[in-house]
């Protein structure tokens, strides 16, 4: 699913493991989600978009809908 | 030891898996000296199934362990990845036993001891681990 995680995180100047850190997941979690190859489970949509102070939305793209 | 690995349910699941490898080496060569000494070098009746089933406690174990790991483990992504490698591995063992037992019956191939078949099923699961990863990088 396509997402503005690379984006969300430059913004912060996060890298991959500073978010993997503050998710408590690996690096290798955060790389499939934000290359769109994994989608995270709702739990940890969530999770994102407490750690990013938006919305679920705002993050990922319904790919049947475009972005929001 | 195990300091360096971050996530802490892989953590837990090597010192168990560790400390069961340990206790079947202890446990196996007390056995072996218990039979080689107290007990019959052939083995029959009720002591027969005890001396075969014993080999299969540990395997039971290490599966019991790694239910536990996928249980504990909080990093979804990694759960993913190794629920995909433990079906490569179901898969890969079944395809190769399936075919293995065909070429014992039709073409008179050697005997396979089932006693390979944990440790075969742990190579394909490894070798299916590396390529599911592969897919994510």
């Amino acid at each position: 699913m396509k997402n503005r995680l690379r984006v969300l995180r430059a913004e912060r100047e996060w890298s991959q493991a500073d978010l993997a850190q503050r998710l408590e997941v690996s690096r290798q979690s955060v790389n499939a989600i934000e290359t769109g190859k994994f989608d995270p489970s709702l739990p940890l949509a969530f999770k994102l978009a407490r750690l990013f102070e938006t919305t679920i939305e705002a993050i990922f793209m319904d790919e049947g809908q475009g972005p929001s | 030891m195990f300091c360096s690995i971050k996530s802490p349910a892989l953590r837990r699941y090597l010192i168990r898996v560790s400390i069961m490898t340990a206790l079947c080496f202890l446990i196996s060569v007390v056995a072996a000296l218990v039979f080689q000494f107290f007990l019959p070098h052939d083995p029959h009746g009720a002591l027969a199934y005890l001396a075969a089933v014993l080999p299969a406690l540990p395997v039971i174990g290490a599966l019991v362990y790694t239910g536990v790991y996928l249980a504990e483990e909080k990093d979804e992504f990694q759960r993913y990845l190794l629920v995909q490698s433990l079906l490569g591995g179901t898969g890969g063992i079944l395809a190769v036993l399936t075919a293995w037992g065909n070429m014992e019956d039709i073409a008179n191939a050697p005997h396979l001891d089932l006693i390979y078949v944990y440790p075969l099923f742990w190579v394909f699961a490894g070798i299916s681990y590396h390529l599911v990863k592969t897919r994510y990088r």
